[in-house]
């Protein structure tokens, strides 16, 4: 096979993890300041991004191509997640840029952090095999593991970091125990080829399920977990209340990304031929989710919470795309992609407001907003509506194609319980525009007239976030079509 | 392509919402004239619409069509008939009254007038829209900013009347999608490919169980926006809290959507379960009437007195569309046109007198003629047309009403005309308490009477109730072909007969003859 074409099937992640080393390296040696890390980490994302768009221009539409023994899979898909994933922590350390820089020398750690959590998420999204999967899941998954404690002076965010790295870790050997059983059942832990397991199930009458069909569930309830599906959801809210505000963005939008790159491949691509066991077991999961994330999403009183089980919610929304299988792999990239745009704003909305460095974020934090920093508070706004599925914002697009993808699939209950969940929504994402716009700041005295002063970083992310919601607010279409192409095949 | 008129009258006020939004801060005196012009110039384009427009075909006029996304059927497809055409008028005279009646409105003024006229907008898109998701779109977009107008300008208790607001029209648009979704996609089993396509659906054949589900989804949403009895308790909050140009709309022209969407889309696509459905409906409707101007009877407040009242004509509204008449359904259509006239104004009045006295229960009134004649008068003329008094145009919409629904639902009709005299019972006991006899209170004593302006607010309203009631002729016009064609399509695909006057003494004459 041709060297330097497997080479470059990893090239994102070798452009990242140059960028680590040499993070790390000159960290040591020269004390630099911290632009550098942002020059570094910026030259690193965007070599990563531009070699993902060449991989989506040669691959998109095509069979997976197969590099490194069958260990990664090269094509729309993967392509696709590396070009939003990248971006997206570019956008996640702008967004975190001062909590990094208030962190003093140990931020260029930090900043590599992020890196490795970004080659990591692409790395689940491009693996061929179960066990690179697991490779990437681990590599992604301890990076955000220390990321979400990173100020170790709070109590609260060390209890987010020890509460995620636990629980992540039993997941995570759920997952793999689950990948032990799918290969006592079909002998073999690669997705693609000869001998992989779509191969083995699509020919194979098993006649005794039993292992496969454990092995699945385990697969499942250890993505379940990543992707903070309920009822797998319980370390969500505690660990993005703890954690950092201004990392709390990435650390929410990347792991939804990863998660449901991942399990849609594992599902449609390996576990394709077994459809009919895992979309039931899909559907519930996203029922429960909606309605769990909705209902405990309207007792919150902290908005870092309340995005939390939102994003819940939200989770159960891109499972209902799932419940199609391959046909609702476009449309559950199209919801992935502009609900990590939103998240990741409302979050760094919400870092901007209650600080950095801060995990909790009440809904007195909020009051009188609109008044203090009317800009900051009509994109929280935008994010809010988006989030709650109001048109001409990403968020109905992406609504109505989940829904759309899960009638066309024969769950038209699925579709109802999510419309429902939706309107409930409405009303505590409203909570928090009503204490924006209809309350008044709490203490006036305290140069409270004055809004929070807001970084360049925040706004960047802000302006993306904002304009990736109204442009494929009002015209999805184009997105959406190239998404046909981001299918695993 | 012809000119894109439609696109223009839902694109002109939103271009407005966004230059008031952009007007600098410190000339906040220029934020009225702007909106103002903007939505004049609305109007403008819609008495073009109302020049050009065809009298004679059903079909639907000034369409435009451009593909948006092939592989889900989606369509910018705007269109209007007589029945949306009217309701664009209204709307569109009903806002620079509403923007100009609002001058109290004293803080974020520029929010106020983006917010209107972006809700402006948004209520002539789903007018004009032929598309079932675009329709959708402008219907919820459209919740934004009447959420904002009654959150934040709105009275004491705006907050919870706000978000009530909000959840109900929610609860019954999030169940529509669901019913558009699943329309979209049964029309795909049989055409192929999914269509959103309002004509292309016409031409879907549906299953009674399918008619029947999806009727449910859609009607639920617009009896909720209508408000039908019992979804209606949200709306006395909601135009008790909001303020006067918020109440104008609501009453106006919201509540017209609800009725706009039954006649629209129920009864044209899903025409078997209409005719199965009407004694539901026409029930719920004689309730509504009944109940609505019971409830309003006792009232103290005169703003929630004519809030129930909305309940009660739109109880009309509701009967005549599914007297499924050609009277019945044309009445339906007038009396919306109507009601948003009268409501429109007794609010723009409650309005008036709120504004000077800051209060709107009715006991802190009484003699108010003596005092304010104009005002008097003027409100007097207004509570007659409401009640329906020929030759003013409640009369001839309740009239048509009353008889298209004693052609095919005679208990009804009979049970309805009750309301009538309801109506003349709560409006002119309103106005005898408060107008009529020595002034009680002496804060009462030294109130203006109405300034220039506000009889420049009323004038339109006034003259066009006159109009109406003594030559309604080219409405009815307007209204009449596509009404038939409405009817007509029903008893195409149902067995159902559309009753004419005088068909059940011919129908043995016709048996007789061999």
């Amino acid at each position: 096979m041709n060297v330097s074409l497997t080479f470059l099937s990893i090239a994102p992640e070798i452009a990242l993890a140059a960028a680590v080393i040499l993070l790390l390296m000159v960290e040591v040696t020269w004390k630099l300041r911290a632009a550098v890390w942002g020059a570094i980490a910026g030259a690193g994302l965007a070599a990563a991004t531009a070699l993902s768009a060449w991989q989506w221009v040669a691959h998109r539409g095509a069979d997976a191509g197969l590099f490194w023994h069958e260990m990664i899979a090269v094509d729309g898909f993967s392509a696709f997640a590396g070009m939003l994933v990248f971006p997206l922590a570019g956008l996640g350390l702008m967004s975190a840029w001062r909590l990094a820089v208030s962190q003093r020398r140990r931020g260029a750690e930090f900043v590599a952090l992020v890196l490795l959590a970004a080659a990591g998420a692409h790395l689940m999204a491009a693996a061929g095999d179960l066990i690179m999967l697991f490779i990437g899941l681990e590599v992604f998954s301890i990076s955000l593991y220390v990321l979400a404690g990173f100020t170790r002076e709070r109590a609260d965010a060390d209890e987010a970091s020890l509460k995620y790295f636990l629980l992540g870790a039993f997941a995570s050997a759920v997952f793999l125990y689950g990948v032990a059983l799918v290969f006592a059942a079909t002998g073999t832990t690669t997705i693609y080829g000869i001998d992989g397991i779509a191969d083995y199930l699509g020919g194979t009458i098993i006649f005794r399920p039993g292992v496969l069909l454990a092995g699945l569930a385990l697969l499942l309830v250890g993505m379940a977990f990543k992707v903070s599906a309920a009822p797998f959801h319980v370390w969500a809210p505690d660990v993005y209340q703890g954690a950092p505000g201004g990392i709390t963005g990435f650390l929410a939008a990347s792991a939804k990304v990863a998660g449901f790159a991942a399990l849609a491949r594992v599902l449609t691509a390996a576990l394709g031929p077994r459809a009919d066991d895992w979309v039931p077991a899909v559907a519930v999961l996203a029922a429960l989710s909606v309605v769990v994330g909705t209902l405990l999403a309207v007792a919150q009183d902290d908005v870092k919470r309340l995005l939390a089980y939102s994003s819940v919610a939200h989770a159960g929304f891109i499972l209902t795309a799932l419940v199609a299988g391959r046909g609702g792999i476009g449309d559950m990239w199209f919801y992935l992609a502009t609900y990590a745009l939103q998240v990741l704003g409302a979050f760094t909305v919400a870092a901007v407001v209650s600080g950095d460095g801060a995990g909790r974020s009440p809904l007195s934090h909020w009051n009188g907003l609109g008044r203090r920093s009317p800009w900051l508070a009509a994109a929280m706004t935008l994010m809010l509506l988006a989030m709650g599925g109001i048109p001409l914002t990403a968020g109905f697009a992406g609504k109505v194609a989940v829904f759309r993808a899960a009638i066309d699939a024969g769950y038209l209950w699925l579709v109802i319980v999510a419309v429902l969940a939706t309107v409930a929504g409405l009303f505590f994402y409203l909570r928090v525009v009503v204490a924006m716009y209809l309350s008044d700041p709490e203490e006036e005295a305290a140069g409270a007239l004055a809004g929070p002063a807001v970084g360049w970083g925040a706004r960047i992310v802000l302006a993306v976030a904002a304009a990736a919601t109204l442009v494929f607010g009002i015209a999805p279409w184009p997105l959406l079509e190239v998404l046909r192409d981001a299918l695993p095949l | 392509m012809d000119f894109p008129l439609l696109s223009v009258i839902v694109l002109l006020p939103a271009v407005g919402g966004l230059i008031v939004l952009a007007l600098p801060r410190r000339r906040g005196e220029l934020v009225l004239p702007v909106a103002l012009a903007l939505s004049l110039l609305t109007l403008a384009a819609a008495c073009r619409l109302l020049a050009s427009f065809e009298v004679g075909p059903a079909s639907f006029q000034f369409e435009e069509q451009v593909t948006w996304y092939e592989p889900w059927g989606v369509s910018y497809h705007l269109g209007v008939d007589g029945i949306s055409l009217l309701m664009v008028l209204l709307t569109a005279l009903l806002f620079p009254i509403a923007l100009l009646a609002s001058t109290s409105i004293t803080h974020r003024v520029k929010g106020f007038f983006a917010s209107m006229l972006f809700l402006e907008a948004g209520i002539l898109g789903v007018f004009v829209a032929l598309d079932l998701l675009v329709f959708f779109a402008f219907w919820e977009v459209m919740l934004v900013p009447m959420y904002f107008i009654i959150g934040m300008w709105g009275g004491e208790r705006r907050r919870y009347a706000a978000l009530k607001f909000l959840l109900f029209t929610a609860l019954g648009s999030a169940l529509m999608l669901a019913g558009i979704l699943a329309l979209a996609l049964l029309a795909g089993d049989q055409l192929g490919r999914p269509t959103f396509d309002f004509v292309e659906l016409l031409g879907v054949d549906l299953g009674r169980a399918a008619q029947f589900w999806l009727f449910g989804a859609f009607a639920l949403s617009f009896a909720i926006k209508v408000p039908l009895f019992p979804l209606h308790t949200w709306l006395p909050d909601a135009h008790v809290e909001a303020p006067t140009a918020g109440s104008v709309i609501l009453a106006g022209v919201l509540l017209k959507m609800g009725a706009y969407g039954l006649i629209r889309f129920n009864l044209t696509l899903f025409p078997e379960a209409s005719v199965d459905l009407v004694p539901l409906l026409a029930v719920l409707a004689v309730i509504g009437i009944i109940y609505g101007a019971v409830v309003a009877t006792v009232q103290k407040d005169i703003k929630r007195l004519v809030a129930y009242s909305s309940v009660s004509h739109l109880g009309f509204v509701v009967l005549g569309i599914f007297a499924l008449t050609t009277q019945g359904l044309q009445g339906g259509v007038i009396q919306m046109v109507n009601h948003g006239l009268t409501t429109g104004a007794l609010f723009l009045l409650v309005g008036m007198i709120y504004e000077r006295r800051h209060t709107r229960q009715i006991s802190d009134y009484g003699g108010l003629a003596t005092v304010m004649p104009l005002f008097a008068g003027a409100f007097l003329f207004v509570s007659l047309a409401s009640i329906g008094l020929p030759p003013l145009n409640g009369f001839v919409g309740e009239f048509l009403v009353l008889l298209g629904s004693y052609l095919s639902l005679p208990g009804f009709a009979v049970a309805a005309s009750l309301g009538v005299v309801l109506a003349a019972v709560y409006l002119l006991w309103a106005y005898q308490r408060m107008f009529t006899g020595p002034i009680t209170v002496e804060a009462n004593r030294g109130l203006r009477d109405l300034g220039f302006r506000e009889v420049a607010l009323l004038a339109p309203i006034v003259a066009l109730i006159l109009f109406l009631g003594i030559f309604p002729k080219p409405a009815l016009d307007r209204v009449e072909p596509a009404v038939q064609g409405i009817l007509d399509r029903i008893e195409m695909t149902t067995n159902y007969q559309v009753p004419q006057f005088g068909t059940e003494a011919d129908l043995p004459a016709a048996e007789g003859q061999p």
